[in-house]
């Protein structure tokens, strides 16, 4: 019976951590910080050439169901022509550490770069501090085969006064670092454009942003003002089940692409985002 | 925070009416903090109940932080007895509780801060914690105990899709949601 005791314990022990608190914020999540990401896409980037076109997933808010998360994880891992995902937010439902390492056992599973932005729900209790140190900045911005996409933080309850407009700006008018002309801008945040956030469309437009992808609202949606015409792109809950997909191709000429996938993206809703016309 | 001292208060008040036997309890890990302190009482042999206070100091991977809790445990009366180099002992293997626990910290929250619409989140300083202990007695006063927790969200979670845990984490999955800690137990 002794050695059965010893057993248990040493079993249990191996099992289990010591934590001190719900709250406590060192996440365990190795390898999927935007940096690391980036590093990889852009590997991939430098040891290819331009495709005729590409596929993006687009992810939102996984939060609560972790085994539904790496379910289209795996499944986007068999699709093809898909260079990397989105992940729009709330990963997190409380924002504490154990729901982020949930997830980020899930996204180990990829076979290509996650990108995540900050959602509303991972920005509660301790998960900014937790976001900056396990994936990084909450803004940043990226350009792949010549469209850039530029990640912000739009969590204007959690953050205050958000998203930062000048930003947002000088991001999409960064001149390439090749030097190569920028065919597509495209803003990618977890909360669709507020309603107060006034002529924030038209700022976005100026700045000649050409979509902006989502999540928060749980479930698919594509709209644009009347006055403005920047369409805004919006994923569903992840376990609802389904994603979404953009497709870029080659050329500014050529249009962008949304799709609504279900969970084996059979069932398709497309949207051609119009070309800008000049102005 | 006011009807929790009110909710503590009352408790302590109703006590001497229906308990039988007080203790003080000291704990360490378990998600009730650094070191948590609990005043309790037992109520028709197998049933314990306690209030209590924890302290996390500032640390780099956590806030520092005061925790409250409510707590209940169930005893289970089985236990068997061993020897250890002419020392008697008794060992309970199988007790379970469940913790209200109450982090006091600015970046949580009881009431949903004015800047948010009504019922835009749940709380986040509170939160309930289920737990196992395994007891052993080094005297008729003296307890000590090895304790193995999983939060709220845990369990809902593995409950949801224990698939998930189980490919993912040892011991049935279980690894990914529990925590441990171990304390110290002293009946008057």
């Amino acid at each position: 019976m002794k050695k059965l005791i010893f057993l248990f314990f040493v079993i249990t022990l191996a099992g289990c951590e010591y934590e001190l608190s719900p709250w406590e914020t060192d996440a365990h999540c190795p390898g999927v910080s935007v940096e690391e990401n980036l590093a990889r896409l852009a590997a991939f980037e430098a040891a290819n050439g331009k495709p005729d076109s590409y596929r993006v997933a687009i992810i939102g808010d996984p939060q609560q169901y972790p085994g539904a998360f790496e379910d289209t994880i795996k499944h986007i891992n068999t699709l093809e022509n898909v260079h990397f995902t989105l992940l729009v937010g709330d990963l997190a439902e409380t924002g504490i550490k154990a729901e982020f390492e949930w997830m980020c056992k899930a996204m180990s599973k990829s076979n290509i770069p996650i990108i995540p932005v900050i959602g509303n729900h991972d920005s509660i209790s301790f998960g900014k501090d937790i976001w900056l140190d396990v994936f990084g900045p909450y803004d940043f911005s990226f350009t792949y085969f010549n469209t850039r996409f530029v990640a912000y933080n739009d969590n204007q309850y959690e953050f205050g006064k958000a998203p930062d407009r000048e930003w947002l700006t000088d991001e999409a008018q960064r001149p390439a670092e090749d030097g190569q002309p920028i065919e597509h801008i495209i803003g990618v945040s977890h909360v669709p454009p507020w309603d107060d956030n006034e002529g924030f469309d038209a700022h976005m437009s100026d700045s000649g942003y050409e979509l902006t992808i989502h999540g928060h609202e749980s479930s698919f949606d594509y709209w644009e003002r009347e006055d403005v015409g920047l369409p805004h792109y919006i994923t569903t809950q992840n376990r609802d089940p389904g994603f979404g997909m953009l497709t870029v191709y080659a050329g500014a000429d050529m249009p962008l692409q949304v799709d609504n996938c279900t969970r084996d993206c059979l069932i398709t809703t497309s949207r051609v985002v119009a070309i800008p016309s000049p102005q | 925070m006011k009807s929790y001292l009110f909710v503590l208060l009352s408790f302590f008040m109703a006590l001497p009416q229906w308990a039988n036997a007080s203790y003080v309890d000291l704990q360490s890990g378990s998600l009730m903090g650094m070191v948590h302190a609990s005043y309790g009482d037992s109520f028709f042999d197998n049933h314990h109940l306690s209030a209590g206070m924890g302290y996390v100091p500032k640390l780099d991977n956590h806030a520092e932080m005061t925790l409250f809790s409510l707590r209940y445990r169930y005893q289970n009366p089985y236990r068997f007895d061993f020897n250890v180099e002419g020392h008697d002992f008794q060992f309970s293997p199988v007790n379970f509780g469940t913790s209200l626990l109450y982090g006091n910290h600015s970046d949580l929250f009881l009431e949903l801060p004015d800047q948010y619409p009504k019922g835009y989140y749940k709380p986040t300083a509170l939160r309930i914690i289920f737990n196992y202990q395994s007891i052993l007695h080094i005297s008729d006063k003296t307890e000590v105990y090895f304790d193995i927790s999983i939060l709220d969200v845990g369990l809902i979670t593995y409950v949801r899709e224990p698939e998930f845990f189980m490919d993912n984490y040892d011991y049935l999955g279980l690894e990914g949601i529990t925590n441990w800690g171990f304390g110290l137990r002293r009946h008057f």
